[in-house]
């Protein structure tokens, strides 16, 4: 491996961080959404740079998993915007508090 | 093998010719949408040095002792990898050299043929897209590369058919080619995966050796065989699947003169070709595959007897052409087969290109139409017409007769003399409704022909100006003097090939070719010329009436109009099968199981959630926040053990 680990491990937190930023202070769901794919991703690129440093095909395997679940979850969630927004006329998550 | 520097500039060479096309498809795509003059020039200049580049390869492949192979190694891990490289012998050199050369003449008649269409640089994008990936299909090492390959034709078949989308029956059309070539291909997917699990091996030339039938059964080999032959059916459009081609005929003209008859769907054959050695290892496949051709041959002929649409009757023609290759290769007859699709690449672009020309003169794919409104005027494209049309027919000394001669030659080496008279059957079948076709164009009856049914309106975007005839005449030309000269290579072509080939099935093919040439060949010439007759005496004479026998009997006219009448059988299977089995147990689990389940675990969650709704204040991020903040505590926790 020509990247070391520690670098593959340093950009998916600094990418987890920005995810974790993202769905916390923007208000706007569709952006939420954005942030929780944008962890899913850093996940993803730790896990495959895990699977060459330790020469395992088990991570990429896992990679391959969470793409799957982060396009369903995508397709769901996008389902739901759509939805409350049609319901409320808008993305601001403040707004959906029915469940109170 | 060959001297390293050789070695190097093929794959170099290679290289260039394969993806150069594909950067201008993504070039064309990114960047020149919206200049079209631009993207055209991108498209030919790609394809012209990719040409250039497999003329050479050509070249050097005449000079070499033996095929050359590279690849590099993808996804290699834990002892499995993906070989990813070139596989260049005589066959594969000749079959880019046919692909790179009708992909440049198709693009440059595309100038004049697409001009002023909204979607140009979709169109070259597209053909650029086709051009690569046709081209990596012909040189691929390994049967995995050339099922992906495979596929990508089959996805830019999709897209050019469905070109003109706003078209509903395009649509339709580019849908029902690709689902039933995918039926087919998933039969090939199943194939090759026996083949993997049995060999262990997916490249060729080991599948070609002897080790591979050592390794199965005879039942496994014979299973492996028709299985990959299924993806020969699909995309060759043989029986039961072949018709998807003539309603991929909804695309632009040279779409179907590049794709849907010299090379794409040529395809198939080329596999069959190419794993020759090994199909021909279990003589069981080989008969049923023999049957497959025979039968599609026939009917396709029939078929194209009654079709008054031009281009429907060329896109029959190449199902039964296809059908003669497939033939010819079951009975043992490589170098027929092969040859035949070399030429049948020339004089078929040939006849859909010159069709392509008086459709985008006069607006109308109809024969009567055409031939009313004068199309022989037009030289070029008329004397064109005529000669591939002689040469499909098989008649001296144009290309056809060659490659037909060769293929009823190997058919007249079996000892079942029932293939020969379904051969020459065929010639005659050929002859008839390509001279048929001829008649009505040429001498057109002003007050006589048969009416014209509704449905054969004018109904293609491309309808009637003049602009651009230069630029596609030149095409028309090359095409024409090829379909002349070809057929005089066929002895240097066969020594060629038949380098390529293992032993034994070098010594089955000759041996199949060299017998019974000389009563077949006459039987054959002489078919020709009594259907050609029968052509000139029902279309062609002073007082013919230009209505066929078959039209005279009607249940037969109906029979042939309605493709036997496959497509209802189709109709009738997807709606009881899949219409009103699959998908109506799919209907009621979902909205008895699932939307069930669901309402219902919706409901206890509404019911607990009032109960637990005094808890919280409904802020969703401030929850989120507490989250992560617990993780990283818990997560310092854990990993520093401090707290």
């Amino acid at each position: 491996m020509i990247v070391p680990f520690s670098h593959v491990l340093v950009v998916g937190g600094i990418i987890f961080a920005l995810g974790v930023f993202c769905a916390v202070v923007r208000r706007n769901l569709i952006m939420m959404v954005l942030g929780i794919e944008i962890m899913l991703n850093a996940v993803a690129i730790v896990f495959a740079g895990a699977s060459l440093r330790w020469q395992n095909l088990d991570g990429q395997t896992f990679v391959l998993f969470i793409l799957a679940v982060a396009a369903s979850e995508v397709a769901i969630g996008l389902g739901m915007i759509v939805y409350a927004f049609r319901r409320t006329g808008s993305f601001d998550p403040s707004n959906f508090n029915l469940l109170r | 093998m060959v001297g390293f520097s050789a070695d190097i500039s093929a794959v170099t060479a290679l290289s260039v010719a394969t993806l150069l096309p594909f950067v201008a498809f993504l070039l064309i795509l990114i960047f020149t949408r919206k200049r079209p003059r631009l993207s055209a020039s991108l498209a030919i200049g790609a394809v012209t040095v990719s040409l250039a580049c497999s003329l050479t390869l050509l070249g050097l492949n005449l000079k070499m002792a033996g095929p050359v192979q590279y690849s590099v190694r993808l996804l290699a891990s834990s002892g499995f990898d993906i070989p990813f490289g070139f596989l260049l012998d005589q066959l594969s050199v000749l079959m880019l050299v046919v692909v790179a050369s009708i992909c440049f003449l198709v693009q440059v008649y595309s100038l004049g043929y697409m001009a002023g269409d909204p979607g140009f640089s979709r169109y070259y994008a597209f053909m650029s897209l086709f051009a690569s990936a046709m081209m990596t299909l012909s040189v691929s090492p390994t049967i995995l590369q050339l099922y992906i390959f495979w596929e990508l034709v089959g996805l830019s078949s999709y897209l050019l058919i469905g070109f003109w989308y706003e078209k509903f029956s395009a649509t339709q059309a580019g849908k029902k080619a690709f689902v039933m070539t995918r039926a087919g291909d998933v039969a090939f997917f199943i194939g090759f995966l026996l083949l993997f699990l049995h060999t262990g091996n997916l490249s060729i030339p080991d599948l070609n050796g002897p080790a591979a039938s050592a390794t199965m059964s005879p039942a496994a080999h014979t299973l492996a065989a028709l299985l990959i032959f299924g993806g020969i059916v699909g995309k060759s459009a043989q029986f039961p699947l072949l018709t998807w081609l003539p309603d991929a005929m909804e695309g632009p003209t040279p779409v179907s003169a590049l794709l849907h008859s010299a090379t794409m769907v040529a395809a198939g054959v080329y596999l069959f070709a190419r794993l020759f050695p090994f199909f021909s290892m279990s003589p069981t496949a080989m008969e049923i595959f023999l049957a497959i051709g025979t039968i599609s041959m026939l009917l396709a002929s029939t078929m194209a007897i009654v079709s008054r649409d031009i281009k429907k009757v060329w896109a029959y023609s190449t199902i039964s052409q296809l059908g003669f290759m497939i033939m010819a290769l079951g009975a043992g007859g490589y170098f027929a087969g092969v040859f035949h699709l070399t030429t049948h690449a020339g004089f078929k672009a040939l006849l859909f290109l010159c069709s392509g020309v008086f459709i985008h003169r006069y607006g109308t794919n109809d024969v009567y139409e055409l031939g009313r409104s004068g199309a022989r005027r037009m030289i070029v494209p008329t004397v064109s017409i005529v000669l591939a049309a002689a040469a499909l027919s098989g008649f001296p000394p144009l290309s056809g007769y060659f490659s037909k001669e060769a293929i009823v030659g190997s058919m007249a080496g079996l000892p079942n003399p029932f293939w020969l008279a379904a051969a020459l059957a065929g010639v005659f079948l050929t002859a008839y409704y390509s001279f048929r076709l001829i008649f009505i164009l040429l001498l057109p009856r002003p007050e006589k022909g048969p009416p014209v049914p509704a449905s054969h309106g004018p109904d293609h975007g491309e309808a009637g100006h003049e602009s651009g005839y230069g630029v596609m005449a030149w095409p028309l030309i090359i095409l024409a003097a090829v379909t002349v000269v070809l057929g005089f290579l066929g002895n240097p072509l066969e020594h060629f090939l038949l380098k390529s080939l293992p032993g034994g099935a070098v010594a089955a093919g000759a041996s199949a070719e060299g017998a019974g040439i000389a009563w077949s060949h006459w039987a054959a010439l002489g078919l020709a010329a009594a259907g050609t007759a029968l052509a000139w005496l029902e279309f062609g004479r002073g007082g013919a009436k230009q209505i066929g026998f078959v039209e005279k009997i009607p249940p037969l006219y109906r029979l042939f109009a309605e493709r036997w009448y496959i497509d209802r059988f189709y109709g009738l299977l997807v709606n009881l099968v899949i219409d009103r089995g699959i998908s109506y147990i799919c209907y009621q689990n979902d909205k008895k199981v699932i939307d069930g389940t669901i309402d219902g675990l919706s409901e206890a969650t509404i019911g607990s959630g009032r109960i637990a709704a005094f808890l919280q204040s409904g802020m969703i991020q401030y929850r989120l926040l507490v989250i992560f903040a617990v993780m990283v505590l818990l997560s310092i926790y854990f990993f520093f053990q401090v707290l």
